[in-house]
């Protein structure tokens, strides 16, 4: 992987990064009146409310992916995750008869030693988190289908649990607060504290952030242990508002969650990034699939669209990157000689 | 004896330190057996891992060793090996494609929909082949030409073309002509063909990663591409023709896969990029690039072939398949690092 990041280019990148995120908000006002130009139902106040209904799961995997990508790291296991904690809560509730609050406690736990693996794998064996969590994408899945048999699935939850995922809570979708309460407690974390700082000193120099007293493995620990736990509320979510848990659930909400952090902004090698961005980009998405529904596209074509925005978002920031080293290099000749020239 | 590219920053330097205090290191040490068996140890313990399965199989299982099931195995497995080798190259040149599954998904129902209108098969085959490498080709240019990160570039891919032949196909089969199943031999002679054009093509691509300049390339690029630019490779091009590459073997393998079955399933290679990954990384090919041999490719692959068969005796049931490949890609990553770790 290139880690020939320009280093001193703050402003540079603080330009970028603003104009990323009102490109991304115009382009969000775009796909919202050309949705509501096709579809009559799209624009009202029932269909919002669905689309945020049904980006929830993906906005929290996209939140949490948020602080992982600044590391510099990936985490592909989460939409695996996801399957496994709902069959696991669906399995705690049922079998072995748990309430559903101890349940959902006990998924959590389940959630946060999932990521843990993660965690212990990537910091004490130095191992790229994205073979770790290659494997675990697939052990989390297989797990999943082997509990369930391939077709075991978990429904008939009390209403009083499906309030959660179907009904509203003070006029809003009732996953909303919760979706909410995250995403401002991870902006918190991520823009307001030392150790969101630190996150990102990690991205753009491991052994730099070493040698500045930051515990790198620690930190690193920390995001993955978070993205097992949030992946694990985000089972439970999905489970209350399908009302039912399945092995395949979740299936390929990774790339959702990586391309709604990339979208926002967040260099794919670690180091830049922000959470609002990420928000945007989730609501981009989200905005997209359901826009597609009412113009009466397959859903496949979400799927495949996703793929080749990622590539696009990926690409003209990589082509920008590419752009304004060149222009860098040709104003700034003689510095270059001289900075070469220093120890 | 081959000589074989090292990371410097994983590999001891016993000889650094012994020269510091006049101590000459002892000669004869590369040459002797024991050299071969210390720099091929980690091919050497899975092939032990292997023998040690088939003895167990042959305790447990003797049905195991008659030759129509031996054979269909061998088969079944031939363009899974196929994809193992041009998977292996991608990964010693620190690279990966997970993209490779739905190449193989894409270029089968392509070659599907040819045969269906009664190309000839020599026709076929280069036309599958140039599809998967113009599909490898766009991923090695948006890893190589843009340096963006192969996870997540063919991330992307891997979903659009997947999602893209769903569209397309909506599911369908596609029926094949008469005289299309195992070219219109016998099923024993097309079986034998396979494996046999398998085989052949990993003995020329590991003797070509061992002694031929271009191979060398991919393990100097993999270890470390400014050092290989510095000694005048274009790291850049070597990675984009190690995906074109990778890219012309899924179609090849997945024309191997075509011929096995009157119909195609527009699913088919569904985790194929897990199974080629694991068989890599099990065979010894280290993540971080630059070191291991299609050799180990080939035997770890062997080994996961051999592993369901083992599980099926012991009354495992299939479900287990997909957790047992993760479970294996993460021993052998835990291995490896527990490996460089005791040596750092």
């Amino acid at each position: 992987m290139s880690n020939s990041y320009p280093t001193s280019k703050s402003d540079g990148w603080k330009f970028i990064l603003l104009r990323h995120e009102t490109v991304l908000l115009l382009v969000l006002a775009f796909e919202w009146f050309y949705f509501n130009s096709i579809g009559p139902r799209f624009g009202t106040l029932d269909n919002t409310f669905d689309m945020v209904r049904h980006s929830v799961e993906i906005g929290l995997l996209a939140l949490v992916m948020t602080p992982i990508i600044l590391t510099g790291g990936i985490d592909l296991s989460v939409g695996s995750l996801l399957g496994l904690c709902a069959i696991l809560f669906g399995k705690l509730w049922r079998d072995a008869g748990l309430p559903i609050p101890l349940a959902m406690a006990c998924t959590l736990g389940i959630g946060a030693v999932a990521g843990g693996l993660n965690a212990l794998l990537i910091t004490w064996l130095q191992l790229p988190p994205l073979i770790v969590t290659l494997g675990s994408y697939s052990l989390f899945r297989g797990l999943a289908e082997a509990i369930t048999r391939g077709v075991d699935t978990f429904t008939n939850f009390p209403p009083s649990f499906l309030v959660l995922g179907q009904e509203r809570l003070l006029g809003v979708p009732a996953q909303a607060p919760v979706f909410i309460v995250i995403a401002i407690g991870i902006w918190l974390l991520v823009h307001r504290t030392t150790f969101g700082r630190s996150f990102r000193a990690i991205g753009f120099a491991p052994d730099g952030a070493r040698y500045a007293g930051i515990p790198v493995e620690r930190r690193v620990a920390l995001v993955y242990v978070l993205a097992g736990v949030v992946a694990a509320l985000a089972a439970v979510i999905y489970t209350a508002r399908l009302g039912q848990a399945r092995a395949d659930a979740g299936t390929g909400y990774e790339l959702f969650a990586i391309t709604a952090v990339v979208l926002g902004g967040t260099s794919i090698f670690g180091g830049t990034g922000s959470v609002h961005g990420t928000l945007l980009g989730v609501a981009s998405i989200a905005v997209l699939s359901n826009g597609l529904v009412h113009a009466r596209q397959p859903r496949e074509v979400a799927g495949l669209l996703t793929g080749v925005l990622l590539i696009f978002a990926l690409g003209s920031s990589a082509l920008a990157k590419l752009l304004a080293t060149l222009r860098a290099r040709r104003q700034t000749v003689p510095t270059n000689i001289q900075s070469k020239q220093m120890p | 004896m081959p000589k074989e590219t090292r990371n410097p920053k994983l590999e001891p330097q016993p000889d650094a330190a012994a020269s510091d205090f006049g101590v000459r290191p002892s000669f004869g040490f590369r040459n002797s057996t024991f050299g071969f068996f210390h720099r091929h140890s980690r091919e050497l313990s899975v092939a032990a891992a292997l023998g040690l399965l088939l003895l167990f199989l042959a305790v447990a299982a003797p049905a195991f060793y008659q030759p129509q099931p031996l054979l269909s195995l061998l088969t079944r497995e031939a363009p899974a090996l196929v994809v193992a080798c041009g998977m292996a190259l991608v990964i010693i040149g620190r690279q990966i494609d997970i993209s490779v599954g739905s190449q193989f998904a894409a270029c089968s129902v392509c070659a599907g929909l040819l045969t269906a209108m009664n190309w000839p098969l020599a026709l076929v085959l280069p036309a599958s082949v140039a599809l998967g490498a113009s599909m490898g080709a766009l991923n090695g240019a948006l890893v190589a030409g843009l340096r963006l990160p192969s996870i997540v570039v063919t991330l992307a891919t891997m979903v659009a073309w997947r999602e893209g032949l769903r569209w397309l196909r909506q599911g369908q089969f596609v029926n094949l002509p008469d005289g299309v199943q195992w070219f219109g031999l016998s099923q024993t002679t097309g079986q034998q063909t396979l494996i046999i054009v398998a085989l052949v093509l990993l003995v020329l691509m590991a003797v070509a990663m061992q002694h031929i300049a271009a191979g060398r390339f991919v393990y100097a690029v993999g270890s470390d591409a400014e050092a290989a630019r510095l000694a005048g490779i274009r790291p850049q091009r070597v990675t984009f023709s190690t995906f074109v590459l990778l890219g012309a073997f899924v179609g090849l393998a997945a024309m191997m896969n075509v011929v096995q079955s009157p119909q195609v399933d527009p699913n088919s290679g569904a985790g194929l990029e897990l199974k080629a990954i694991a068989a890599v990384v099990v065979g010894g090919v280290a993540i971080s690039g630059g070191r291991g041999s299609l050799w180990g490719t080939c035997v770890g692959l062997l080994l996961l072939a051999c592993v369901n068969p083992a599980l099926t005796h012991l009354h495992v049931e299939a479900y287990w398949e997909k957790a047992m490949q993760g479970s294996v890609i993460l021993l052998a990553v835990v291995a490896d690092g527990l490996r460089t770790r005791k040596e750092r």
